[in-house]
């Protein structure tokens, strides 16, 4: 039963479901205790050891239904004990036991047997046992059905049952015939079978590896044809949360092998003045705040709900963000990135503010109106943005007096570094401005920039 | 020396301490305790995370000790600190007997190594004040061990406690390491305000207490508050049910459905109505705002409870 174990906590892994060794040695520990027999308690056990988030528990929770589906332990414990055929391997019994007509002979071949005989239980193992000889597990893509269902065919002995029933075809024993008959009805139904579970197998096992697949692609396209929402929203929380992880890591550094002789004679002067309890020093890395502006004109319409995802990812796990949004004019929307969920504050904000024209000049006039004066030598001002400004006043003077006053300012482009300054793009003139300007076009670009930021910004 | 019980027995004897659960809970304790692994417990707040651990402790006539985690909590406080005031007190009693002991040693060389031979004596078990977690490894007799809103402490906290939590052991570095007498059953609780790392979630057990569905919150009010009618009982559960559907900015508990069953009982209420509900809302919710929302929703809520 091992052995299930592991192909399940495979299907898991494929499934985004972090597993290490030692917790599949607990699972296997845990089920020694509990037993295969009651499924809800299994489902529990294996939940509680090998689940380790909210997240995971959902997704072991479809998966162990996927997975524990086939092995369904009703099926193990009382094989044919239910009146009305379910499943599909009960029905394949009953249809080819139920030929009472002509009373068939006996089968000869262990799998013709058991198919006739109608041992549920036997059979369900069989089509276990098959699958790990046949190594379904191996299968990567979905053409290779075929292949591992013909495979699993062998392996639970059809070689066998078909030369038993080309014979019988041949004889001329009325008897035979039927068995024949009965047999080939058997071996459709069981192939049938053995489809879906190979299928099951494919879902299971790899669609994950064909997730990790897109993943990395999808790491290189570039934003603008990323459509499937979803997956790109957990990519860029897991990168936003490796921003706040390293970030948090800094909050409070000890300068270990300083001593602090202040405090350190204060708090033993109880001990008359001999120094028993040390005092080291200790330094408070300041929390930084950030703020963040985010162009949602008609320009970047294709970035601007990528970008958008990322502040909302930023706020999510940094306290300290104000997020802004702009097209002609500026207006604070850390509000609704506070309150509401992730779709709803990007909807509001493109709804509400985005699709105009754009002026960067007018709305770094508006942030300088409404929070200069909170800039200072901890904030972080990040602009996402393609500094296409329709030929309008730039107002450069406006960043360089943002740049003079916060830590640092960082450009993210969704145009390439070639195009920067051509046409209406004023990211020529902006860049001397800025601590930091990078083109940002793909999710790896952008991880490439945290990583930047994390080590050049302790 | 371990008594079995089964997953089945576990959910009765918390029953009777007033801690009703399902399945799912009661195997986490089964597995906590056979497995000899410490429980990771997460969910939203007021949903019995602390609970558990003295349920625990109950059921099994254990002593329960907690350790309440929060920023810049520390070894010195977590897990032992020296008897500085002991150790002083000794150095002036040595000092009087100093002339004693080095009575007849000739030169300084010779008088040193006798002193070395006492020098250990101020690191050593004696001068060591246990705090929680050296007191739940020397304990004789089973402990549980709670360690309470882990996510509040430091990362540097959570490392050390990795050491702990996989060999139920701790290294204090002038004494050498010290084992657990007799492996307490440890359960960490967590709000999620911090991502907690793989190290400590891989040595955990990993519960997640959701809200409770109405009839688990049913029973656990009739356990909790025995003297409300039923029919309240019904119409309060299904109450909070609905409310914590809609969109707040903090969802009542268990502990408040507790209170507001408490509040009702006091009034000898017999059923709700939007006037008793309206007057009574602060103590299910605790914010301002969400009193609000709610009382915007009321008749729709009311509507869907007890018209259909």
């Amino acid at each position: 039963m091992d052995r299930i174990l592991v192909d399940f906590v495979k299907a898991l892994r494929g499934n985004g479901v972090r597993i290490s060794t030692s917790e599949t040695l607990d699972a296997i520990h845990a089920v020694d205790l509990v037993g295969y027999g009651q499924r809800s308690q299994l489902k529990s056990a294996l939940s509680l050891t090998l689940a380790k988030s909210e997240e995971e528990k959902s997704r072991f929770d479809s998966c162990f239904d996927q997975f524990f589906h086939f092995n369904s332990f009703e099926q193990f414990e009382q094989p044919t004990q239910k009146p009305p055929p379910k499943n599909p391997l009960e029905r394949i019994i009953s249809l080819s036991s139920s030929n009472p007509a002509d009373n068939p002979a006996e089968a000869e071949s262990p799998l013709g047997q058991m198919l006739m005989q109608g041992d549920g239980q036997a059979l369900a193992s069989a089509m276990a046992n098959a699958a790990s000889v046949a190594n379904v597990r191996d299968i990567k893509v979905m053409t290779q059905k075929g292949l591992y269902g013909r495979r699993m065919m062998m392996a639970m002995g059809l070689e066998a049952m078909e030369q038993e029933m080309w014979a019988a075809e041949a004889s001329d024993d009325l008897q035979e015939q039927a068995l024949a008959r009965s047999l080939r009805d058997a071996r459709e139904r069981l192939r049938e079978e053995v489809k879906h579970y190979v299928e099951r197998q494919y879902l299971l096992q790899a669609s994950g590896e064909s997730r990790a697949l897109r993943e990395s692609v999808m790491r290189e396209t570039s934003l603008e044809n990323l459509r499937e929402f979803k997956d790109v929203q957990n990519l860029v929380r897991k990168l936003a949360k490796k921003l706040v992880a390293t970030h948090s890591r800094r909050r409070k550094v000890y300068q270990r092998g300083k001593l602090d002789v202040r405090n350190t004679i204060r708090h033993n002067i109880p001990y008359s003045g001999v120094l028993l309890e040390t005092h080291w020093k200790t330094k408070r890395v300041d929390k930084p705040k950030v703020m963040a502006i985010c162009d949602v004109s008609g320009s970047v319409s294709q970035y601007s709900r990528f970008l958008l995802m990322f502040l909302y990812s930023l706020t999510e796990v940094i306290s300290n963000v104000r997020a802004f949004a702009f097209s002609s004019d500026l207006q604070e929307v850390t509000q609704w990135f506070e309150n509401e969920n992730i779709d709803t504050a990007i909807n509001l904000t493109l709804d509400r503010i985005g699709g105009g024209s754009t002026d960067y000049g007018q709305s770094l006039q508006t942030f300088s109106n409404l929070c200069l004066n909170q800039v200072d030598h901890r904030t972080t001002v990040i602009i996402l943005g393609d500094a296409r400004n329709n030929y309008g006043d730039a107002r450069t003077e406006l960043l360089q007096a943002i740049q003079s006053r916060a830590r640092q300012l960082i450009w993210l482009n969704p145009e390439s570094r070639l195009r920067w300054g051509s046409g209406d793009s004023e990211m020529k003139r902006y860049k001397p401005y800025c601590s930091w300007a990078e083109p940002c076009q793909s999710l790896n670009q952008l991880e490439r920039f945290i990583g930047n930021l994390l080590r050049y910004n302790q | 020396m371990k008594n079995d019980f089964s997953v089945e027995q576990i959910k009765s004897g918390f029953a009777q301490s007033g801690y009703i659960c399902n399945d799912n809970i009661a195997m986490t304790m089964f597995l906590a305790h056979q497995l000899e692994k410490p429980v990771l417990v997460e969910g939203p707040p007021g949903v019995g995370k602390t609970e558990l651990a003295k349920a625990t402790a109950q059921f099994l006539n254990w002593d329960l000790i907690r350790l309440q985690c929060y920023e810049g909590l520390d070894e010195a406080k977590a897990l032992y600190e020296w008897k500085y005031g002991k150790q002083l007190l000794y150095t002036q009693v040595l000092k009087d007997k100093l002339g004693d002991l080095l009575k007849g040693a000739h030169g300084l060389a010779e008088s040193i190594d006798r002193l070395h031979e006492f020098g250990d004596i101020f690191y050593s078990e004696q001068f060591l004040e246990p705090r929680p977690l050296l007191q739940a490894l020397q304990a004789e007799q089973g402990t549980v061990l709670l360690i309470d809103e882990i996510d509040k402490a430091d990362n540097e906290f959570e490392s050390f406690l990795l050491e702990m939590l996989s060999d139920y052991q701790i290294s204090i570095p002038e004494i050498g390491t010290i084992k657990a007498r007799r492996h307490p059953i440890v359960f960490l609780t967590s709000n999620n305000t911090r991502e907690l790392s793989d190290a400590l979630k891989r040595r955990c057990l990993h519960l997640f207490i959701p809200f409770p569905d109405a009839t688990l919150e049913r029973s656990i009010i009739q356990s909790r508050v025995p003297g409300i009618n039923d029919k309240l009982r019904q119409q309060l559960v299904g109450f909070v049910q609905e409310v914590r559907k809609l969109d707040l900015k903090k969802q009542p508990a268990i502990s408040e459905t507790i209170d507001w069953a408490r509040t009702l009982l006091l009034l000898h209420s017999e059923s709700l109505s939007p006037e008793l509900v309206e007057t009574t809302l602060n103590v299910l919710l605790k914010h301002e705002e969400d009193i609000n929302n709610v009382k915007d929703d009321m008749r729709s809520l009311f509507n869907k409870l007890f018209k259909s």
